[in-house]
C-alpha cells in the first residue's frame, strides 16, 4: 500500500515538474519571438511576403498532381514554370521600361500637359483670366502643389543640354521631334503659380551646408536592402518544397490534450486566411482586368492599359486607398495621353480625363456590387471601422507595406480568436 | 580490384538497406499494413498515409480523447494497450480493451459529431492518428487511396452495426453495459 502511495506522489511531483518546464519553455519561446521580432523588424516583412507567396502558390501545386511523379520533382517543374513566366514578364516590362531618351522626352511632355490641363481649368499664372471664385481657390489650394511638381519634373543643366543634344541627334539615334522640342521650350516659361515665401536666412545656410547623398552610401543601402528581400524567394522556394512537414513539426510540439483542438483550430484558421487571400487575389485580377479592357476601349494603347491595369489591381487590395490610388494613375496618364483614338464610337480624345473617371467609378461599383460578393462571398466579413484603423496603423508602421498586409492580419487575429475561443469551449477546456 | 569494388557495394547496399528499415517511415508503413484499414492499399499508397498520420504517444493513464468532445481523428495502436470506456450517471462502464494493431475513434472520419466513448491509455502507449479533413483532402490528391479507405471505413461501420443489432436482439449488450 505505501508502495503504491510513494509512486503516485512520486508521479504527482512528476507531473507538476513537467507542468513547470512547460510553462517555464512557453514563456521563454514567447520571450524570444518578441525579441527577434524588435531586433529583426526588417527581416519581418520579406518572411511574411514570401509566406505570403507560397500560401497562394499552394493550390496551384496541389492541383498539379501527377500520381507518379514525386513531390521534390512536382514542385521543381511547377517552380520552373513559375520562373519561365516570371522571367518573360521581366523581359516584356524591360521592354516597356524607357530608355534615356524615352526619359526626357516623357518628363518634358509630362510638364507640359500638367500644366496646360491645370491652366484649362484654373487659368493661367500671372495676368491671366481666372475662372472666378472656384477656380482661385483651386489656384490657392493646388498652386503650391502644382509648383513643387514643376519642381520634380523640371530638367537640370545636364539633363537639358542632354535633350538639346538628343534633339540634333545624338548616339545614332532620331533628333527628337519638333512637337517635343515645343514643349521644352514652353517648360522653360512655366508659370509660378505661388509667390516665393520670403526664406530665412539660416535655413538657406543650413540647406547649403548639408551634404548631398552619397552614391556610395546609397549603393550600400540598396545592398542591405537586397540582401534582406532575397530572403522572400527563398522562404517561398523552401514553403513550397514543404509537404505537411512543418505542420507536423508544430502539432507534434502541442500537449495531448490539444491535440485535436490544435488540428482542427489550424485546418479552420487555414481555411478562413486561404478563402480570404485567394479570393482578394481573384478580386484584385478581376478590378484590374475590368479596368485594362475599359483603358484599352478608351483608346489608351494595350501596354500601357494593361501596366495601368495591374497597378490599380495590386493597389485594389487596400480598400477604400487602393481605388483612389487607381485613379490617380489612370487620370494621370489620361493627362498627358496623345493622339488617343477611343475605340468606342461617340467618345472624343479631349475628355479621356472624365471618361477615365468614369470607368473607374464602374469598376468600383462593380468590385462592390458582383466581384466581391462571388469571389469573396463566404469568406471574413470585417467591419469597415475595424477596416480603417487596421489601414491607418499599418501605414503607422510599416508604411505601404503595412497597409497591404493589415487587413490578412486582421483576418487572421479575428479568424485565430474566433476559433479558438469556440473550439476551447467544444473541448470542455475553458 | 572487381572483389574490393564488389564487397564495397555489398557493403553499400545493406548500408542503406539497414537506414530505410530502421527509418521511422518505413517503421509506419510496415505497422498500417496489419491494420485492416488499409490491408487494400500498395505500398505507394501507405507512403502517402504514412506521409499524412501524426504519431502521438500517451503515457499510462492518460487520456486520448473524451466522451462528449467533437472527435477530429481516428487513432491506431502501434504499442501500448487502451481502454474504451464510457461514463453514465458518473458510473464508469469498460467497453473494450485494445492493444497493438486495434484502432478506435472511427466515427470521426465521418463527422464531427461528439465522441460517443472515452479513450485511456493503460500503458506507455504509441498511437498514429489520421486527421479527418486530410483524409477529405487525399479525395483531391489521390483519389484512390482516399476511395480504399472510406470502403474499409463503411465495411467496419457496417460490421460493427451488424454485431451491435445482433446484440441487442440476443439481449447480451444490455447485460454487458450492466455488468
Amino acid at each position: 500500500m505505501k508502495i503504491i502511495v510513494d509512486i503516485e506522489k512520486k508521479e504527482k511531483e512528476r507531473k507538476s515538474r513537467r507542468q513547470l518546464v512547460q510553462i517555464g519553455f512557453l514563456l521563454s519561446t514567447f520571450a524570444l519571438i518578441v525579441f527577434l521580432l524588435v531586433k529583426l523588424k526588417a527581416l519581418l516583412l520579406p518572411i511574411v511576403v514570401g509566406a505570403l507567396l507560397a500560401y497562394l502558390f499552394r493550390p496551384v501545386k496541389d492541383r498539379f498532381r501527377v500520381s507518379w511523379l514525386p513531390h521534390e520533382l512536382r514542385v521543381l517543374t511547377l517552380f520552373a514554370c513559375v520562373g519561365l513566366v516570371l522571367f518573360m514578364a521581366i523581359n516584356q516590362t524591360r521592354k516597356m521600361i524607357p530608355d534615356e531618351r524615352q526619359k526626357l522626352e516623357l518628363k518634358v511632355r509630362l510638364k507640359y500637359k500638367v500644366n496646360e490641363k491645370y491652366q484649362e481649368v484654373v487659368g493661367g499664372g500671372k495676368g491671366e483670366k481666372h475662372l472666378g471664385p472656384v477656380g482661385s481657390l483651386i489656384s490657392k489650394e493646388i498652386g503650391p502643389a502644382m509648383d513643387q511638381l514643376n519642381k520634380l519634373l523640371d530638367l537640370d543643366t545636364d539633363e537639358a543640354e542632354l535633350f538639346l543634344k538628343y534633339r540634333n541627334g545624338y548616339k545614332g539615334q532620331e533628333p527628337i521631334s519638333d512637337r517635343f522640342f515645343e514643349y521644352f521650350q514652353a517648360n522653360q516659361t512655366t508659370s509660378i503659380y505661388t509667390p516665393p515665401a520670403p526664406r530665412d536666412p539660416s535655413s538657406v545656410k543650413d540647406e547649403v551646408a548639408a551634404p548631398s547623398p552619397q552614391s556610395a552610401e546609397l549603393q550600400n543601402s540598396l545592398m542591405e536592402q537586397l540582401s534582406i528581400w532575397i530572403l522572400a524567394p527563398l522562404i517561398f522556394i523552401f514553403m513550397g518544397f514543404d509537404n505537411g512537414q512543418m505542420r507536423r513539426y508544430f502539432i507534434g510540439l502541442v500537449p495531448n490534450r490539444y491535440f485535436e483542438l490544435s488540428l482542427t483550430v489550424m485546418d479552420m484558421l487555414d481555411d478562413a486566411i486561404g478563402k480570404y487571400l485567394r479570393g482578394t487575389l481573384m478580386e484584385c485580377s478581376l478590378v484590374g482586368l475590368t479596368l485594362a479592357v475599359g483603358l484599352f476601349l478608351l483608346g489608351i494603347p494595350l501596354p500601357v492599359a494593361l501596366a495601368i491595369g495591374l497597378i490599380s489591381g495590386l493597389a485594389n487590395a487596400i480598400p477604400f486607398l487602393g481605388p483612389a490610388i487607381g485613379l490617380v494613375i489612370a487620370l494621370a496618364y489620361s493627362l498627358i495621353a496623345e493622339n488617343i483614338t477611343p475605340l468606342i464610337p461617340g467618345l472624343t480624345s479631349q475628355d479621356l480625363a472624365m471618361y477615365v473617371v468614369i470607368l473607374i467609378g464602374i469598376a468600383h461599383v462593380l468590385d462592390n456590387v458582383v466581384y466581391q460578393p462571388i469571389v469573396l462571398g463566404n469568406a471574413v466579413n470585417l467591419h469597415p471601422l475595424v477596416v480603417i484603423v487596421a489601414i491607418i496603423g499599418g501605414s503607422v508602421l510599416m508604411g505601404v507595406w503595412g497597409m497591404l498586409l493589415a487587413i490578412p492580419t486582421v483576418v487572421v487575429l479575428k479568424t485565430a480568436v474566433e476559433t479558438l475561443f469556440k473550439e476551447l469551449k467544444d473541448y470542455r477546456i475553458i | 580490384m572487381s572483389v574490393r569494388k564488389a564487397i564495397a557495394e555489398k557493403l553499400m547496399w545493406e548500408t542503406l538497406r539497414r537506414w530505410k528499415k530502421t527509418s521511422p517511415d518505413m517503421d509506419r508503413i510496415e505497422f498500417l499494413k496489419t491494420v485492416p484499414f488499409f490491408n487494400e492499399l500498395s505500398n505507394w499508397q501507405l507512403k502517402k498515409v504514412a506521409d499524412i498520420v501524426f504519431e502521438r504517444t500517451y503515457e499510462s493513464g492518460e487520456m486520448i480523447f473524451e466522451q462528449g468532445q467533437p472527435g477530429a481523428a481516428i487513432f491506431l495502436i502501434m504499442e501500448g494497450e487502451v481502454s474504451v470506456e464510457i461514463v453514465k450517471d458518473r458510473v464508469v462502464t469498460n467497453l473494450a480493451r485494445l492493444e497493438k494493431g486495434a484502432f478506435f475513434g472511427e466515427m470521426a472520419l465521418l463527422d464531427e459529431a461528439p465522441r460517443s466513448a472515452s479513450a485511456r491509455s493503460l500503458e506507455t502507449t504509441k498511437t498514429l492518428a489520421l486527421y479527418r479533413n486530410d483524409l477529405s483532402r487525399l479525395i483531391h490528391t489521390d483519389p484512390l487511396t482516399a476511395c480504399h479507405i472510406y470502403c474499409a471505413l463503411a465495411r467496419i461501420v457496417g460490421d460493427r452495426l451488424r454485431s451491435t443489432n445482433e446484440l441487442v436482439q440476443t439481449g447480451e449488450f444490455i447485460e454487458k453495459v450492466s455488468a
